[in-house]
């Protein structure tokens, strides 16, 4: 009984603990520091309290997130379409495989100068620097999730006289789900990693474009209230993402809590 | 089952002579010019009977099923299933697999992992739920339709895997060591639950080719016994089992018949070959 109520009580409560030390000692070296280009925790609280509810800071916050969104769609349709096309096909793997190795290794940052210069600097560079750092977590759990179904399951398929399309549609994609989520989930956090980066460069507006001009203006409690929404946001995705993923895959036990497969 | 096969009941077949399954000269490699699995199989299965397929691992026992299953093609010979060549997965042949864990589709609940077999019947959705409920009461399962395989003990999952097979009313049920995957009591139940449904069907039972590696099981549930030699698997003989039914668990097992039958199929295994 003691032991469940330190657990139930004392994990969450030595999580906060953490965090309040974390922000105490951030406040005290911010103090003794006295110095602007490093402001304390609490008047960075006190300029985010003002900052992110102003028509400016939101107008930001909007083209990131729909930047976000429109490179995630497309990197993530793609990602599921080829990875479990690459999954159920061993000719598609032998295909595509070392085309998607060399890319996969690229990382997406390495091709923003060259996109600007395909694409210009605008939002259609954005949206493929997010979609390309998007599209191979997907793509490799999804060909990895197919790939993991078992011989029965495909030779059930078989015998119950199911064609390509149809197994793909009954049988691959449920049954790869919870590894084409898990490639979901992780694509959302470089998704944001992708869309502050390429707003670094060609100024106009987001997230990223927000925090390049308060430092380059020494703003930097505006600055740090930018980061840290950045990181409420991604924390709020993943969220969402939980939500959603406990709902979609109710029926795999690692989601239900009752142990991993 | 009674209750689901009365829909089909129209159709039903006269029982003639000619076999269900009749396999000739059956081989099959896996890599051409590679060794044989099996080599030179010859047999029928008539309307309604129940044959146990046994012998040493590697036998090529499952292989017999993948081929009467139509999943691969033989390298020689042939398999007839009601005088038409397999070729590919006939639509009347079920198959129920040793790892149920494996088999089910995980992300469907018991009800509609039933129902799958049944989705390109003509069958309003209500006949179908009833047909899968009518295959899922037959076997036992009460109060578990709506559950997830993962929620089940292996005996409920496979039997659940059973009625999946059973619910589009096969003309052959194929069982590959469908009880080996489970605990000793748990086998008995299963056992016990497969020879109540083929038994149950009367006059149309059920034809069942049943492959396992455990002598007195495929004794206990067959009309017959096949016996395969070690790699490459050829029949080594073919014995009746007239043990009486209805048969159970204790009583026929310990009759004099039962004992005779296994221990005749344990002298042919140990032969020298």
């Amino acid at each position: 009984m003691t032991v469940r109520l330190v657990d139930r009580v004392g994990r969450p409560l030595l999580g906060c603990v953490v965090f309040a030390a974390a922000v105490g000692i951030w406040e005290a070296v911010a103090r003794s520091e006295g110095s602007f280009l490093l402001p304390t925790a609490s008047a960075v609280a006190e300029r985010a309290w003002h900052v992110w509810p102003t028509p400016e800071f939101l107008s930001n916050v909007e083209a990131s997130l729909r930047r976000l969104a429109a490179g995630y769609a497309i990197g993530a349709w793609i990602g599921v379409a080829v990875g479990v096309a690459m999954g159920s096909s061993r000719w598609m793997r032998q295909a595509l495989e070392p085309l998607v190795e060399l890319l996969r290794a690229t990382p997406a940052i390495a091709l923003v100068p060259a996109l600007i210069v395909i694409l210009g600097a605008g939002d259609r560079m954005r949206i493929t620097v997010i979609a390309f750092g998007v599209v191979f977590p997907v793509l490799v759990n999804s060909m990895d999730g197919v790939r993991a179904i078992s011989p029965e399951l495909h030779e059930t398929a078989s015998l119950l006289r199911m064609g390509r399309a149809e197994r793909i549609l009954r049988i691959d994609l449920p049954a790869a789900l919870p590894s084409i989520f898990a490639g979901l989930r992780i694509a959302v956090s470089i998704g944001l990693v992708m869309v502050v980066i390429s707003e670094l460069v060609g100024g106009g507006d987001g997230l990223g474009h927000y925090l390049l001009v308060e430092q380059s203006e020494y703003d930097i409690p505006e600055m740090y209230a930018g980061i840290l929404f950045l990181g409420l946001l991604g924390l709020a995705l993943n969220g969402v993402f939980v939500l959603v993923e406990r709902r979609a895959l109710s029926w795999h036990r690692g989601t239900t809590g009752h142990g991993e497969r | 089952m009674a209750s689901a096969k009365a829909t089909r009941s129209g159709e039903a077949r006269p029982r003639t002579a000619a076999p269900v399954v009749r396999v000739e000269s059956l081989g099959k490699r896996y890599v051409t010019d590679g060794p044989p699995a099996l080599c030179d199989v010859t047999f029928d299965v008539h309307e309604g009977e129940f044959v146990g397929v046994v012998g040493p691992s590697g036998s090529g026992k499952t292989t017999l099923l993948r081929v009467l299953s139509g999943l691969i093609r033989p390298s020689e010979g042939s398999v007839l299933l009601d005088g038409r060549l397999v070729l590919g997965p006939p639509a009347d042949v079920a198959l129920v697999f040793q790892d149920y864990n494996r088999s089910l589709f995980p992300w469907l609940t018991v009800i509609r992992n039933v129902m799958f077999p049944l989705r390109r019947t003509r069958v309003s959705r209500g006949a179908r739920v009833a047909q899968a409920e009518a295959v899922l009461h037959d076997l036992g399962l009460r109060g578990v339709a709506r559950k997830y395989p993962w929620q089940l003990s292996g005996g409920m999952a496979q039997r659940v895997a059973i009625a999946r097979a059973l619910v589009s009313q096969p003309r052959l049920l194929l069982l590959d060591e469908p009880f080996a995957s489970v605990d000793a009591l748990t086998r008995e139940e299963l056992q016990d639950v497969v020879l109540r449904v083929h038994g149950s069907l009367g006059e149309r039972r059920m034809t069942v080719v049943h492959v396992t590696h455990d002598i007195d099981e495929a004794v206990y549930l067959g009309d017959r016994v096949l016996i395969l030699s070690s790699a490459p698997g050829r029949v080594l003989g073919s014995i009746e089992v007239d043990v009486a039914r209805p048969r159970e668990q204790t009583a026929s097992r310990s009759s004099a018949r039962f004992l005779a039958v296994r221990n005749e199929i344990h002298e042919i295994i140990r032969r020298p070959q």
